[in-house]
């Protein structure tokens, strides 16, 4: 019997799929070069399927690109932090010393109400795509770390891996190939949050027009569109602000059907049967 | 040292490292912020300084005194709750802050009591009908709302619930008229102005609140005591109600506490797109008008106030759990 969380995955595989594939193929399938100007306000046409903005680009292309900047930021700033947050987060359960000072760190990081300051940082340091990244990896590392400490610290005295020191197993080999595989799941699950998170945050950032003025992001062209001002008296929105929305909508729901059927897959208190 | 104090110093570290991080972020920036305030062409409000608006600034910042003896200026100044001088309002920022303040703890803090409980309520019911059909359409309704950015979701209510229906109006957070009459015609009036904004916070919220109580609650009714209760044979909303959703209700807590500032940002964007005069409204503005000191002071106000509710959350857990409670006395 297929499950609820079973088919809700295989639909946000699909939704993330679809997504990685217009932002992969977008040089090659955009009708036009997002940065070219057109005439500006073209209704939808052949050529400009979904018309033009008010400074005459075309829309679709813009989006496509947007799938880009928004993916890659996304994709890049979750897998960095997520893979420094499981190094961290062995190291810090396997060595007691090191793991006290790590967990301080995290500690602090984790009061620091981080969304807020990102906003803040991103205020006055206008940041471009790496800065963007480095934030995002800064800020989003320390959930990890203290999910993955845990972890190892409850399969650090199991058998096999007593069993591994006992037979002189050097720290690096049991760490590699002992511990850190029981610490995949986790990651996985902490991987899809996060990605979620930074593509709500950095659209956010981008409507807020603190993002990258440079680069096409969703973000940034639902905010031309709601400042051009009889945005919502037509039905330009149709065709202008809804698609990005839409956009954004879509990858974070994949996102979290995928993370959903995961995390019942992994977490055994989840997966059991009631009672 | 107990639990409670170690948070408390946590915490003062925390605030410290966000208050140096406030005083050194404007002068890193490439020239001092007065230059950068000045000389910056693509500001979107081209700004004139008066004499004594640049004499104001000048004494805020310091700048020609050595680094120590500003940082210490400026601490000292936060103390007395100077939050240093608004270039944009030409008002102190501390009383421009104030009189946002109000607007947001009406949008966000009605809203939050409504997404909380209501999410706790549905995620209950969710995870005790568990694969029944109102437990799917629950979680299929949840997840299409939750994944839709604040301030697109807000757009949409505006496009048809202003716009094409023409119920509610498409921004403020209340109208003249009204607040000149007074009494009950204002607070109807508030309550009008409150419904797309609130309505728009707590269904981006809710999901989050139901998906924790839902995952919480399934943890719980696997246990033994669950079990237990069963097999005494009382009533199952009394199983539910006094021995599995007060278990549940921990890890709430703590996930609730750790999403404030999500929230509180939440809160942000939704002012900006239904142009509500409260703290984001104001951290926009501040931000196009390139008004350094305004920014300064909301975003410190707001982590501070982000930072406290944090502690708090934590320290009512701590309370809460009497397993916690017993083992400490």
């Amino acid at each position: 019997m297929h499950r609820v969380d079973h088919w809700l995955g295989v639909v946000g595989w699909g939704l993330l799929a679809l997504f990685s594939l217009a932002a992969v193929s977008a040089p090659g399938v955009s009708p036009h070069d997002p940065t070219a100007m057109h005439a500006p306000m073209l209704p939808p046409s052949l050529s400009h399927p979904l018309g033009t903005n008010d400074i005459g680009q075309d829309i679709l292309s813009e989006l496509l690109y947007g799938a880009r900047f928004s993916l890659l930021v996304g994709c890049l700033a979750a897998g960095f932090s997520t893979v420094a947050g499981v190094f961290l987060g062995v190291l810090a359960g396997y060595y007691d010393r090191l793991g006290f000072v790590i967990m301080r760190v995290v500690d602090i990081f984790l009061a620091v109400p981080r969304f807020p300051l990102i906003v803040f940082l991103a205020a006055f340091l206008k940041p471009g795509f790496w800065t963007l990244v480095l934030f995002f990896t800064l800020f989003g590392w320390t959930k990890t770390t203290r999910l993955v400490r845990s972890q190892i610290l409850s399969q650090r005295h199991d058998g096999y891996v007593e069993a591994a020191v006992a037979v002189g197993v050097n720290d690096r080999r049991i760490l590699l190939r002992h511990l850190l595989p029981g610490t995949l799941s986790v990651a996985l699950v902490r991987f899809i949050v996060e990605f979620q998170h930074v593509i709500l945050a950095e659209s956010g950032l981008s409507f807020l027009g603190l993002g990258d003025p440079t680069v096409k992001s969703w973000g940034s062209m639902l905010r031309y569109a709601f400042e051009y001002p009889t945005i919502f008296i037509s039905d330009v929105w149709i065709r202008w602000a809804a698609p990005p929305g839409l956009c954004i909508t879509l990858v974070v729901l994949g996102l979290t059907f995928v993370g959903f059927s995961l995390e019942t897959r992994v977490n055994p208190r989840l997966n059991g049967k009631r009672g | 040292m107990n639990v409670g104090g170690t948070k408390i110093v946590q915490y003062l570290i925390t605030t410290l490292v966000l208050l140096t991080l406030n005083f050194f972020l404007p002068r890193m920036m490439p020239g001092d912020p007065l230059s950068y305030l000045l000389g910056d062409p693509g500001a979107d409000a081209p700004m004139l300084l008066t004499e004594e608006m640049r004499a104001n600034l000048l004494e805020y910042y310091g700048l020609d005194k050595p680094v120590v003896a500003q940082y210490w200026d400026y601490l000292s100044g936060l103390a007395r709750g100077d939050l240093g001088w608004s270039i944009y309002y030409n008002a102190p920022v501390g009383s421009v802050i104030l009189g946002r303040l109000k607007w947001t703890f009406l949008l966000g803090g009605t809203a939050a009591l409504i997404y909380i409980a209501l999410g706790i309520v549905l995620g209950a019911v969710s995870a005790w009908r568990r694969g029944s059909r109102a437990d799917v359409g629950l979680l299929l309704t949840v997840f299409s709302l939750g994944s839709w950015p604040p301030f697109f979701l807000g757009m949409i209510l505006i496009v048809f619930f202003s716009y094409h229906w023409g119920l509610f109006p498409i921004g403020g957070a209340q109208s003249a008229e009204a607040a000149r009459i007074g009494g009950f015609a204002q607070v109807k009036d508030l309550a009008h102005h409150w419904v797309l904004p609130g309505l728009t916070l707590v269904l981006t919220y809710l999901p989050g609140i139901y998906l924790i109580t839902r995952n919480s609650m399934l943890g719980v009714l696997g246990e033994d005591y669950v079990r237990t209760a069963r097999s005494k044979g009382i009533l199952e909303s009394l199983v539910l109600l006094r021995h599995a959703l007060p278990n549940a209700l921990l890890p709430i807590v703590t996930t609730v506490a750790m999403r404030f500032g999500f929230m509180v940002m939440g809160t942000m964007f939704v002012e900006v797109v239904f142009a509500y005069p409260g703290m984001g409204t104001l951290i926009y503005e501040a931000g196009a008008a390139r008004d350094y000191p305004l920014l300064q002071g909301a975003f410190l106000v707001t982590m501070i106030f982000v930072l406290v509710l944090n502690l708090v959350a934590d320290l009512v857990y701590g309370r809460l759990d009497p397993r916690v409670r017993r083992a400490r006395a």
